[in-house]
């Protein structure tokens, strides 16, 4: 029994490291992340922040993939981690990611993060009807993604129609 | 070949429609060909422009399709393209090269691998283009766009066939032009041509040309005109003086002759009339020798014989003087004689009347001249009497007679072993009453050969002698081929 495990891991690992191309769930959401940065329009006076500073709020899913995005580009502006424990320490987020355990909590994040004119994004399931602007969605294996267009508006976000047309579902 | 279509014998017309027509279809052909060429790189550029532009639309919208790897979005996009015809393929790839959405036509084969680019650019039937999609400046996929050319083909052949079907309405038009404009050049030089024919064929000097305006044709033709004008002035001249000319040759002819006939009257009735005083001398003479022998002593004998002999000779000078005035006035009948017949006659007369010296005489058979049988007669015979006379000394006289024709003409050649003469008197030897031997040596006139040279003058022949002192004499004869026809 162990050693059919052993064989059938040696073999997955021969896979893996044979076809790059296949990649993690959050591999993939973590691309998705830097591309939804792409295409949102911060508006004054987020927009004036000389980076763009990305909150992982709560437990961080992502691993080490994450930290890939540290320092690339997007839109003319470098990506920053970070990862507050409170509210109060994701002040100065354009982005805030937040982790699947804070679901109880949401209405007041959402709420903290319009103010502060923020882009939440979560793998919450239902996060767009919360409030959320992004939210992740799973549709088989394929990774898409939800967008609350309302809630971008409040939070003062233009998101590029591009995005939109992407959008499994928009919520206007 | 023939020379009609040789381009000398080419009329100048033809060469000029020719050559008007051959510089004109160069030049249509050569613009013709170049708005082709540039229509097909207009259009091909504006193709290409298109195409640009519209890959340029199809990447910004497929940038965040591929990002967000949305293979249906990406068919959503580029399904659009199905509405343009020409499309053949469109393909989208992502940053790895894989395939994430692709557009095929019916015929198409599957998409390029970009591992091995494939050709941009108008290729084949086919233009191709390969154009990155970036976001931001990185590059996050690849488009490739391949269009069917039918469409620029149909174009450029449609371009061409109206391009040669207007080149060709230009030619013709260019033709009718051509077969008019030519007049203006060709004209002036035909009828010029045809004047000059036409004045060396009849000589009619009077023939101008019309001139047309005052460029070198117009130059030409005036100079043409002057210069036959000059030519029938000169010519009037030239007919005049050689009328004048006629009329005094003329007017010295009748003048010369007058004179020559009484020159030759003259000496014939002085040869008559001093026959006449001549005889009587001769007569008395004989009549004293016989009647009054007996009343002279030797000394008078000796005078008398030497009186009667001289007026033998002196009535040999007259029959000579009377024989060459008549071989120059005679009338002259022409006709074929066989000199052979007449110089054996002549041997045979020499052979009664003389010594019984040994002879050798040979004559050529069949010597045939033509003149005045009588005139020959009298010429041979001085000449064959000389060669009898001259060689009366040697030991067997020989006289050898050959003829030879070269170029119709007829040289006879008669040849002695006689004493001959020294060359340097060979200009007295026709002359006249000129001598190159005594009397005492040998007897004659001086007036043999002189016959002789007027006869074969009037026969329009030359005569001429070569000798050496003691080696014999030849006298030539030359009868021209003008005369012996």
């Amino acid at each position: 029994m162990f050693l059919k495990f052993l064989i059938a891991l040696v073999l997955w690992s021969a896979i893996g490291s044979s076809n790059a191309s296949v990649r993690s769930e959050y591999e993939v959401k973590a691309a998705f992340l830097y591309n939804f940065t792409r295409f949102i329009t911060w508006s004054e006076p987020v927009a004036d922040a000389e980076d763009l500073k990305i909150c992982v709020f709560g437990r961080d899913p992502f691993g080490d993939v994450l930290q890939q995005l540290d320092g690339r580009m997007s839109q003319g502006k470098a990506l920053t981690l970070a990862y507050p424990q409170t509210l109060i320490d994701a002040e100065n987020c354009q982005v805030l990611f937040v982790g699947s355990a804070k679901s109880r909590d949401l209405p007041s994040i959402t709420r903290y993060a319009e103010e502060r004119r923020m882009l939440t994004i979560s793998e919450i399931p239902e996060f767009v009807d919360e409030g959320g602007i992004i939210g992740y969605v799973k549709e088989g294996n394929v990774i898409r993604f939800e967008i609350n267009l309302q809630a971008a508006q409040r939070a003062g976000l233009q998101i590029n129609s591009r995005l939109l047309e992407l959008a499994l579902r928009v919520i206007r | 070949m023939s020379n009609r279509w040789r381009w000398q014998y080419w009329p100048l017309k033809a060469k000029l429609v020719f050559l008007t027509l051959s510089i004109s279809t160069l030049g249509i052909l050569l613009v013709c060909t170049s708005l082709i060429v540039v229509e097909n790189r207009t259009y091909e550029e504006q193709l290409e422009s298109e195409l640009m532009v519209l890959s340029g639309i199809l990447a910004e919208q497929s940038a965040a399709a591929l990002l967000f790897e949305d293979s249906q979005q990406l068919a959503t996009i580029i399904s659009s393209l199905r509405k343009i015809e020409t499309i053949e393929q469109v393909c989208v790839y992502n940053t790895a090269g894989d395939v994430m959405a692709e557009l095929n036509s019916a015929t198409s084969a599957t998409c390029p691998n970009l591992a091995t680019p494939p050709e941009v650019g108008f290729v084949g039937d086919y233009y191709r283009l390969l154009e990155p999609v970036t976001l931001d400046g990185d590059t996050v996929g690849q488009l490739y766009l391949m269009s069917r050319l039918e469409v620029l083909r149909e174009h450029i052949r449609t371009f061409i066939l109206m391009a040669f079907t207007i080149g060709l309405t230009i030619q013709v038009a260019l033709v009718w032009v051509a077969f008019r404009l030519q007049r203006l050049v060709s004209e002036p030089i035909s009828e010029l041509s045809s004047a000059a024919e036409q004045i060396a064929v009849n000589h009619d000097y009077s023939i101008r040309v019309p001139v047309y305006g005052k460029d070198e044709l117009g130059r030409l033709g005036n100079a043409f005109n002057e210069m036959i004008g000059t030519i029938e002035h000169q010519n009037r001249k030239i007919l005049a003086s050689r009328d004048e000319l006629e009329r005094t040759v003329a007017d010295r002819t009748s003048e010369l002759s007058l004179a020559n006939r009484e020159l030759e009257a003259f000496s014939f009735s002085v040869s008559h009339d001093l026959r006449q005083p001549l005889r009587a001398i001769e007569g008395f003479g004989q009549a004293l020798e016989e009647d009054c022998r007996g009343q002279l002593n030797d000394t008078g004998l000796d005078y008398l014989s030497r009186i009667r002999a001289a007026t033998v000779r002196m009535g040999g000078l007259i029959d000579g003087l009377l024989v060459l005035s008549r071989v120059s006035r005679q009338a002259m009948e022409i006709q074929k004689h066989d000199l052979s017949a007449i110089l054996e006659e002549i041997v045979e007369e020499l052979h009664a009347t003389s010594d019984d010296r040994p002879t050798e005489v040979t004559i050529q058979p069949g010597i045939e001249v033509v003149g005045d049988g009588r005139m020959l007669r009298i010429a041979f015979q001085n000449l064959l009497a000389n060669a009898w006379k001259y060689s009366s000394k040697a030991d067997i006289r020989k006289i050898d007679v050959s003829a030879c024709e070269s170029h119709g003409s007829i040289t006879v050649a008669i040849r002695d072993n006689g004493v001959g003469f020294d060359m340097k008197y060979v200009d007295k030897l026709f002359v006249a009453f000129n001598r190159l031997h005594t009397p005492a040596e040998f007897s004659g006139t001086g007036l043999g050969l002189a016959t002789v040279d007027r006869v074969v003058r009037r026969h329009f022949g030359e005569v001429y002698a070569e000798s050496s002192v003691d080696n014999g004499a030849c006298f030539y004869v030359k009868f021209p081929a003008s005369v012996q026809k």
